[in-house]
């Protein structure tokens, strides 16, 4: 494999309602924005994939949105299994919204895996006149993180115009255990396993498939 | 919006902790997870369409029809996790819920009990590590649920493993009858059989398969309606005993020794015609949890489709007058069209209705022993898997059990325990409760007699230490302490029993007849709690059922169209949707590792292998090849 590895992690996406984690996962994979968008996707997950150049690596998100179940505080088991990444999204022009994304950390702390990556993103930060939270409190809860063991991205973006959102999942894909999932250890890889039935494809598919090797 | 009414929140706790019952506090039970801190205490909307109560599993594919439909959906639950009678439950979450059914808080469920041997030193063990299902089931590879997963994308969320061991127990002793390298033929042709055998269970073959539309075969079963299988099977076909049994309880997993002769080749059928969709298996169960598991993945895609969801919630009132539902969180919502009830969540108000509507049900009993063992059980898996089947056929037990105990074992692979362990999910349908609960306890003692057994002598490591052996010239082991490989090594070995981590035993009521028969057809029946009215909610509430005792997922999208229907007049339109091609969601780049290459020498005996797979669009099956839930009279082979 000399040409570029590949891995593929499974993302998850937290944080208060409208604060923007959909928008910024559209516009990373499809690179648009919608004002007026509601607040589901309507996939059951949307995938993109980038390059780490340093280490010839394609990674690839598949990302889940919460469709809403965080609204009441009511996301299954499911939504965290296997999870590799979060973005836990907060609007900078709200507090209040920072405080929930903390607590969403805390909640990724009891029901996520271990070795999970969590980013802490600022969005809307084209929205400089209405700023709340300044990166100095950020960098004092980061630093109160770090104390406690706890390792976390930060990063601010705007979804509206673009800015930093790629650059956050760079910063993830980096942080990543990619020599690992590309190394064979596939449980860390949101995959189908050793055992594992592809429905995708039938009995007949499968052997057109495989009649190769 | 109405304001969040403390008062009334005050008062109906201080009602309720006059009950003596709700003085007793669980010492050991930790904080469950989304309890605290909710986001929103009172919900924010002013209406919908269809307020569902109750995650199980019908109700959630029920949620996910409906929205996708266009209708706005209310979806809660009174407790903080996913899946009510069908869900996946930590062994503490257990804990909790055996108390608040032996409480009488969750209806239709009694004499829950949990054992958990030693103590926190000799017994270490982490919750959060199991995933138990409350009703566990097995996926065929052909079924109308396994179409929906596909056509829904709901399976993108799930796991699916594939089982191809299942053993027999007879004569006091495990035959294995289909392995991982079993085709459907070879079940048929086993060498150890005498040609006569084969010639007629080859017959018995080529008729079973035979399309169902043929004149002469459906002579034949409407000759046999009421002619119980085995007599068929024995004068028919002259099959013997073990052939009988092969196929009407490890194939057909029949629950009685006078099952109708249709329903039972409808089930037969259902095995065989499994055979080869996704491999040399028939059968699949889903990582991390079954119908728990399921229910979630809809209850997702109902989100994705608009379902507002909120747990640990419930309905405390409804004015059918002005449509209004009240909850305890204070909130109040419009109801448009309808309201679906779980059993085991009718609110107060609505109990008394709710006994009229079901008083004169018959009542089906499921009893459930489920054992957590230290044992990873690989001796009766094939390899890759991590789940095998285990069936007890009538009188095979030394209860002379009347009703098959059937019994899905589950290891740590497939991510329902950790590894090194196994959950054995056995249960029976013997209406004697205590009868039942004996079987399944003799059960228990066969399987783990028979582990013991099998690893002791297939396992000599357990047997010997590193002192029994020493390694001659060539780097070969020999054994040096021959004495310990006598004959009577089985009995040399001290009596050793399985080590436990957990034991649940409890008994579920239902009013889904184990033939189904008044889910297939219950206008003919008038016994589905489904159709039945509720006078003084001006028919606005209908009411779900309990799961069957099924050990397969059939019936369950029949369930959730007939409150479809309930609610929007037709199952026409029953999740048809056209879900557009993501792009690059087909990513070839990365391997799929299959369970089993398929056979090379496979003999197509039927033309209809493949499901429409390949329009992933084709939602419903109405056309139909995908396989129809068997029904006693459906026939729908």
């Amino acid at each position: 494999m000399s040409q570029g590895n590949f891995a593929q992690f499974k993302l998850v996406l937290l944080g208060e309602s409208a604060v923007g984690k959909s928008s910024i996962v559209h516009r990373f994979v499809k690179n648009t924005f919608d004002d007026m968008r509601e607040s589901t996707i309507g996939a059951a997950f949307l995938t993109q994939s980038i390059t780490l150049p340093e280490s010839k690596t394609t990674i690839k998100f598949e990302i889940w949105d919460t469709a809403g179940q965080e609204r009441y505080k009511s996301l299954a088991p499911m939504y965290y299994r296997n999870a590799n990444a979060a973005l836990c999204v907060y609007d900078i022009t709200s507090k209040a919204s920072l405080i929930k994304a903390q607590d969403w950390i805390k909640e990724l702390k009891k029901q996520a895996p271990e070795g999970i990556v969590i980013s802490l993103v600022g969005n809307k930060s084209d929205l400089t006149e209405n700023r709340e939270v300044e990166e100095g409190e950020v960098d004092e809860y980061i630093r109160q993180m770090t104390e406690d063991g706890s390792v976390i991205i930060t990063s601010e973006c705007s979804a509206k115009t673009g800015d930093g959102v790629l650059d956050i999942f760079n910063k993830i894909g980096r942080a990543l255990p990619v020599e690992e999932a590309v190394g064979g250890n596939r449980s860390r890889q949101a995959g189908r396993r050793p055992g594992g039935v592809d429905l995708g494809r039938t009995n007949r598919q499968q052997t057109q498939s495989s009649s190769c090797c | 919006m109405p304001p969040y009414n403390n008062t009334r929140t005050e008062r109906r706790k201080s009602m309720a902790e006059r009950r003596p019952s709700v003085s007793y506090t669980p010492p050991v039970i930790p904080h469950l997870a989304g309890l605290e801190k909710p986001q929103d205490h009172s919900l924010k909307i002013d209406q919908c369409d269809v307020l569902i109560m109750g995650t199980g599993l019908v109700e959630s594919i029920l949620a996910a029809a409906l929205s996708w439909q266009g209708l706005s959906v209310l979806h809660i639950d009174t407790k903080s996790y996913y899946g009510d009678s069908s869900s996946t439950l930590t062994i503490e979450q257990l804990k909790k819920w055996c108390m608040e059914v032996n409480l009488g808080r969750i209806p239709h469920f009694q004499d829950a009990q949990i054992y958990i041997p030693g103590g926190k030193t000799t017994n270490k063990f982490n919750s959060k590590d199991y995933g138990i299902d409350l009703s566990p089931k097995l996926m065929f590879c052909r079924s109308d649920l396994l179409t929906l997963l596909i056509s829904s994308r709901v399976y993108k969320y799930l796991e699916f493993q594939s089982i191809s061991n299942f053993h027999v127990f007879e004569n006091d002793d495990f035959n294995k009858r289909v392995t991982s390298s079993t085709t459907k033929e070879d079940i048929f042709t086993d060498k150890s059989l005498s040609l006569l055998t084969k010639r007629y269970l080859m017959k018995f073959l080529k008729f079973i398969l035979q399309d169902n539309s043929d004149p002469d075969k459906k002579k034949v079963i409407s000759d046999n309606a009421t002619t119980p299988i085995k007599q068929f099977l024995t004068t028919r076909f002259n099959l013997e005993p073990p052939q009988v049994n092969e196929l009407v309880y490890s194939l057909g997993l029949c629950i009685k020794e006078d099952t109708k002769t249709p329903e039972a080749l409808a089930k037969i059928k259902r095995f065989l015609g499994s055979f080869d969709v996704y491999g040399n298996f028939p059968v699949m169960v889903s990582k991390y949890g079954g119908p728990g598991e399921i229910s979630q993945g809809f209850c997702r895609s109902a989100a994705v489709a608009g379902t507002t969801y909120k747990l640990n919630t419930t309905l405390t009132d409804y004015d059918p007058e002005l449509k209004t539902a009240k909850f305890d969180d204070g909130s109040r919502v419009k109801i448009n069209e309808k309201i679906i009830i779980s059993p085991t969540q009718v609110p107060k108000f609505l109990q008394s209705g709710y006994s009229e509507i079901t008083d004169n049900l018959p009542v089906y009993n499921i009893t459930r022993l489920i054992t957590v063992v230290r044992r990873d059980c690989k001796e009766w898996m094939s390899d890759q898997e991590s789940s095998a089947v285990v069936v007890f056929p009538p009188h095979s037990l030394p209860t002379d059990n009347i009703h098959t105990v059937q019994v899905i074992i589950q290891n740590g692979g497939s991510g329902v325990c950790p590894e090194g362990q196994s959950i054995w999910f056995s249960h029976s349908t013997e209406p004697d409760l205590n009868r039942a609960k004996t079987d399944l306890e003799a059960a228990y003692e066969k399987m783990e007699s028979a582990l013991l057994r099998e690893s002791s002598s297939s396992d000599l490591d357990d047997v010997l230490d590193d002192t029994d052996f020493v390694v001659n010239a060539r780097g070969n082991p020999v054994v040096a302490n021959s004495f310990k490989l006598g004959e009577s090594l089985q009995n040399f070995v001290p009596k050793e029993t399985l080590d436990v981590v957990c034991k649940l035993g409890y008994v579920q009521k239902t009013y889904i007849k184990p033939d189904l028969s008044n889910v297939f057809h219950p206008d003919e029946t008038n016994q589905n709690v489904v159709l039945k009215n509720l006078a003084d909610a001006a028919n606005d509430i209908v009411f779900s059922n309990m799961p069957s005792s099924e050990i397969s997922y059939d019936g369950i999208i029949s369930e959730a169209k007939l409150i479809y229907q309930r609610i929007t007049g037709t199952d026409d339109d029953f999740f048809d949707v056209d879900f557009e091609d993501e792009d690059g969601e087909e990513d070839q780049s990365y391997a799929t590792v299959q369970a089993h290459k398929p056979s090379t020498g496979a003999i197509v005996v039927n033309d209809d292998h493949d499901m429409s797979l390949d329009n992933e669009n084709a939602i419903d099956d109405d056309s139909d090849d995908g396989h129809k839930p068997f029904g006693a009279d459906e026939m729908e082979l």
